[in-house]
């Protein structure tokens, strides 16, 4: 529908939607039929005339200097175009940066951290001959000493990941009130210390890229969640200008995160591209993507927690150790904290530390989820030690801003998530009926959650109305898989009144389409669908004016619906018949996504509710079912949400429940090097149900669509929710995730002896 | 990346044994662990021998006594939906139904699953350990929450397939062609343990073929099943499997057999936990005695103590669900 510009969600913003005709509708994906098909190319899929292959030759000790590397037989191996060593042109382009944005390495660095790390890389004509060559690298290393876990990195002694120690800077944190003060004025105190693992993202479709040169112009075909983000980090590596690097991604199978930053692999496939004159393509191998490229990382948390006998809450401690890798890498997070609950004196500490191992990288809600699994289970414990209802504890302690930051929120659904949660959950009944007798037990457990990032603003699109009535949307959103370009198309088929399907949306490529920023932090809606909507009501504003010139009425009196100008009278028109649009063949709109509205922030919440039950002799858990409550504002297409939801709750499941990165520690080895060794959910481990009800604040204020976040808060509460009902059911706290049959078959033995 | 191999596809039993005389070939029938032998360098066959079309490796019929013969290329998937299988050899056609997935079991085969190489990570990782020749168990002193807590030493592995401990507890033979001819072997001497030859997990010899898997009559009385627990839903090897099989006069267990699977490197009889069920009902202390049995001797690594646990769990509620019938 349409909308003038208000003050409401923000300067130069359009009014906000009310009832809308197309968005939130259960509405197929635009590209359903290919992504079904297999017509879909993926990265993984493309090949190039004349297309080389590409491997890299990776150490195989976990840290280790490289003294020698003779290239000389591998290049002489049959179908070997390019190969490309620690000496070799770009080898010393810098890398991983720390804090400070200072290097502390280089692309192929003779100095290896972790068992993986990139050696050498080989183009042939086929990826056997460069595999096969990679094996013909003649390669000296001096092996060094490992420290693969992190409560030991800082041990006197221990191995020495970078000359300057194994601390990731210095210990940070944050501090309102007083603490110890909060503390002393509680009339119940918990404090308990969980521990979880190192899980990795594991997207279905691997990382790949496949790098072209043209004369000095590079087009690189890349799995990625942000082409812009691509291309100015391969730019400044490569000492191009911007606008001789295209990054082009239009079919994504996946990213969580771990797809946001440029890689080493599509340097590798430029570099070697560049040095053959042909192009080459560098797919991982799926071992390759669980050392490499980015990890959730492994944490230990110690919560203090303090309330009142009413439940106020006094005081929150947060001490978090965890290890971003062998290089710097975020590796806890202090939001949680800092801000789900009102609490007048919080203290967090962050402890990181370089361990000898793959490094991490943003993660859905990074660091958020092992927090939630921390705090939300130390709430729990705070609720039985006060004798209060898990739910009632929370409830009163609801935030209204941010507390960290000193700005309100545009809205908190936490509340109504809480509370029509329990409603629809039954928590009051599944809480009473619990059995703890005989050896299946049953438990239910709930968690909330929020995420903090309010989005890049910065996103541009353009969209077009064509002569016969059809249009086109230019948007550099990518598609991770999560439905963006449908959700997109749906804000034109809103405004415009065309149907989906005459909509064709070309997106995430430099070369052709406008700046987005990359698809992560759970901003793609929120930023690209308010500029997607200032775009195509431009191009409604130019298209009443000229039907209401030859319709002889007032713009304002139009409609837009079903591919025609509807009067108030009823007549229809339709698009292709209108003169003045066949004259000017196309109407283009440009739409900038309007700011932030001032001194507010738009952050989404959630609140999920699980019910287990416990096998005691065998601590294995089934998910009965999982309720996943989100306030991510409007839902854009209920399909979709229901996808991302459905997503966001299996790989907590995943997190809470079976995944599992394992190094050895004498030597630093990666032991879970597949899919039999680290284990995703499989379909079994979900529940049968998984149900999902949003709550609409309808906030006028966060942007132009009304939509807040969703991939992460679908994500942030589950494990911690399931943590709290296998509590519920069996009585013990499983500080460990994940919680898998092994770890609580022990807690339940020793609990019982 | 799969290394490159010759393929041959052998129309007889007899052309088969010939072709797999050459040291170099390797016998291929459903491929699911094969190819991720290859591909972890465990397994390096220049030729791969395929039985596919080997008429005596299929077939799977209840003879006039009750007996049955299963042909070692019968797949899993077969097996466990063979309703006089599932009704009168319950244990074996749980434990089929319970390997990996639903592909993996359409695709694997019986013999397959018995001759499986072991899934230790260490073993099929790039280290140099016993099983590979060398001098260390890596698993020993590593990270073993997978490995064994019965029969170890020089090699820590579990056996790792679900159908060995059904078939040893069911009392079957299996039936060996090679190139010096046919031999018989009750299922519970097929296997070998580390003390005896860490670099092999089964008595074959080279060049020989598991033909055919005899399962003898269910005598009257006899109840059986198989349970495991894995760290999920599905698709997973046991963390601890069980297979108990029982013949019953009245109320009281005439014959017990109980054999552990995830837990030791070969499928691992517990005549402990036997013992503590025969001559006795089915009753709440007989269960909790065989449960405690059935971990006497038990020797954890430091990180598979909850093993012992879970062993109990496990043949306590496998045998609850036999005496409920």
């Amino acid at each position: 529908m349409s909308g003038e510009a208000s003050a409401g969600a923000g300067p130069g913003a359009p009014e906000p939607w009310g009832e809308t005709r197309v968005v939130g509708k259960p509405l197929p994906r635009i590209d359903a039929w290919e992504r079904v098909t297999g017509a879909a190319v993926f990265t993984r899929d493309l090949t190039l005339p004349d297309m080389l292959h590409a491997a890299v030759l990776r150490c195989p000790h976990a840290h280790a200097r490289v003294r020698r590397v003779d290239l000389a037989v591998a290049a002489r191996r049959p179908g070997v175009r390019a190969v490309l060593g620690p000496d070799g042109p770009g080898a010393a382009i810098p890398w991983y940066p720390d804090r400070e944005g200072k290097p502390t390495s280089r692309l192929l660095d003779p100095d290896c951290r972790y068992q993986g790390e990139e050696v050498a890389a080989v183009a042939a004509e086929t990826l056997a001959q460069a595999q096969e060559a990679l094996a013909a690298v003649a390669v000296e290393y001096e092996v060094l000493p490992a420290v693969t876990d992190m409560e030991r990195a800082l041990d006197a002694g221990a191995p020495a990941v970078h000359a300057r120690g194994n601390r990731q800077g210095e210990r940070f944190g944050y501090s309102r009130g007083d603490l110890e003060q909060g503390l002393a004025q509680a009339d119940a105190v918990v404090e308990l210390t969980t521990r979880s693992a190192c899980s990795v993202h594991t997207p279905m479709e691997v990382h790949c890229s496949v790098a072209h040169w043209e004369g000095h112009q590079l087009t690189v075909w890349d799995s990625t969640q942000g082409v812009f983000a691509v291309r100015a980090e391969l730019a400044a590596a490569l000492g191009l200008p911007l606008s001789s690097v295209r990054v082009v991604s239009h079919f994504v199978g996946g990213g969580f995160g771990g797809k946001l930053q440029l890689s080493k692999h599509t340097v590798l496939a430029a570099l070697l591209a560049r040095a053959a004159g042909r192009p080459v393509k560098l797919a991982l191998s799926r071992e390759e993507t669980l050392r490499c490229v980015g990890n959730r990382p492994p944490n230990r948390l110690t919560v203090r927690a303090g309330a009142r006998r009413d439940g106020t809450l006094t005081a929150l401690g947060l001490e978090a150790l965890g290890t971003g890798g062998a290089y710097p890498a975020s590796a806890t997070s202090g939001l949680l904290v800092g801000d789900l609950y009102r609490c007048a004196n919080v203290r967090t500490a962050h402890d990181n530390v370089h361990v000898n191992a793959g490094p991490g990288r943003a993660f859905r809600a990074p660091g958020v989820p092992p927090a939630a699994f921390a705090l939300e289970q130390a709430m729990d414990a705070l609720a039985e030690k006060l004798g209060l209802d898990p739910l009632e504890l929370r409830l009163a302690n609801l935030p209204t801003g941010s507390q960290t930051r000193g700005l309100p929120f545009t809205s908190t659904g936490l509340e109504r998530c809480l509370r029509e949660g329990a409603r629809a959950f039954g928590w009051r009944e599944a809480r009473a009926r619990a059995r703890d007798a005989g050896p299946l037990r049953r438990g239910v457990g709930l968690a909330a959650g929020m995420w903090g990032y309010e989005g890049d603003p910065r996103a541009t699109a353009l969209v077009t109305l064509l002569a016969d009535g059809s249009a086109t949307l230019n948007t550099g959103a990518v598609d991770i898989g999560t439905g963006t370009r449908t959700v997109l198309a749906q804000v034109v088929a809103e405004e415009l009144g065309v149907p989906l399907e005459r909509i064709a949306v070309e997106n995430a490529d430099t070369g052709t389409t406008q700046f987005s920023p990359p698809s992560g932090g759970s901003q793609t809606v929120l930023v690209n669908a308010p500029a997607v909507r200032a775009a195509a009501l431009e191009v409604r504003r130019k298209l009443l004016g000229i039907a209401a010139g030859e319709l002889h009425a007032a713009p304002g009196s139009l409609r837009l619906e079903g591919g025609a100008v509807v009067t108030a009278a009823g007549r229809r028109v339709l698009l292709k018949d209108l003169a003045g649009l066949a004259e000017r063949v196309s109407l283009v709109g440009v739409g900038e996504r309007a700011p932030h509205p001032p001194g507010k922030l738009a952050l989404p919440f959630a609140a999920h509710f699980a019910e287990v039950e416990v096998d005691v002799r065998t601590g294995q858990v089934r998910l009965l079912r999982l309720l996943a409550v989100q306030d991510s504002g409007r839902v854009m297409n209920a399909l979709t949400f229901e996808n991302q939801v459905h997503g966001g709750v299996v790989m907590g499941l995943g997190f809470g429940l079976t995944e599992e990165r394992v190094l050895d520690h004498a030597t630093g080895a990666l032991l879970s090097r597949g899919w039999h060794d680290y284990q995703l959910p499989t379909a079994l481990d979900a529940p049968a149900s998984i149900d999902w009800l949003p709550v609409d604040p309808h906030d006028r204020e966060c942007n132009s669509v009304g939509a807040k976040g969703l991939g992460e808060p679908a994500h942030i509460p589950t494990a911690a929710a399931v943590a709290n009902a296998i509590h519920h059911a069996t009585g013990v706290r499983p500080l460990e995730a994940p919680m898998t049959p092994p770890r609580l078959v022990a807690l339940l033995a020793r609990a019982r002896s | 990346m799969l290394p490159a191999f010759a393929y041959a596809r052998p129309g007889s039993l007899r052309e088969a044994l010939d072709l797999l005389k050459d040291a170099a070939s390797a016998p291929l029938a459903g491929g699911t662990d094969l190819q991720g032998c290859m591909e972890d360098g465990v397994a390096r066959p220049a030729r791969l021998v395929s039985l596919a079309a080997v008429p005596e490796l299929r077939g799977l019929e209840v003879r006039p006594d009750g007996s049955l013969r299963i042909g070692a290329a019968t797949p899993l998937a077969e097996l466990a939906a063979h309703p006089a299988v599932r009704q009168r050899h319950a244990a074996l056609a749980r434990a089929a139904a319970s390997v990996g997935s639903p592909q993996l079991r359409n695709q694997g085969t019986l013999g397959g699953n018995l001759l499986q190489r072991p899934r230790c990570w260490y073993f099929r990782g790039d280290f140099p350990c016993a099983r590979k020749g060398g001098g260390t168990c890596y698993a020993q002193d590593g990270r073993n929450a997978r490995h064994a807590i019965l029969g170890g030493g020089r090699c820590v592995m579990v056996h790792p397939s679900d159908t060995a401990p059904a078939l040893v507890a069911l009392d079957a033979v299996v039936q060996l062609a090679g190139p010096r001819g046919a031999r018989r072997v009750p299922a519970g001497e097929l296997f070998v343990g580390p003390e005896r030859d860490v670099r092999r997990e089964t008595v074959l010899a080279p060049g020989e073929l598991l033909v055919e898997v005899l399962v003898p009559a269910a005598p009257p009385g006899a109840r059986s099943g198989y349970d495991k627990a894995r760290a999920r839903g599905s698709f997973d090897f046991a963390l601890v499997g069980a297979a108990v099989a029982l013949v019953l006069r009245g109320r009281s267990v005439e014959r017990a057999r109980v054999v552990l699977g995830g837990v030791a490197p070969l499928p691992w009889r517990s005549r402990p936990a036997e013992q503590a069920l025969e001559g006795r009902a089915l009753d709440e202390g007989s269960l909790a005695a065989a449960a405690e049995a059935a971990v006497a001797g038990a020797d954890p690594l430091a990180e598979n103590g909850y093993k012992v646990a879970m062993t109990r769990g496990i043949v306590q509620r496998l045998l609850a669900s036999l005496a409920a019938g």
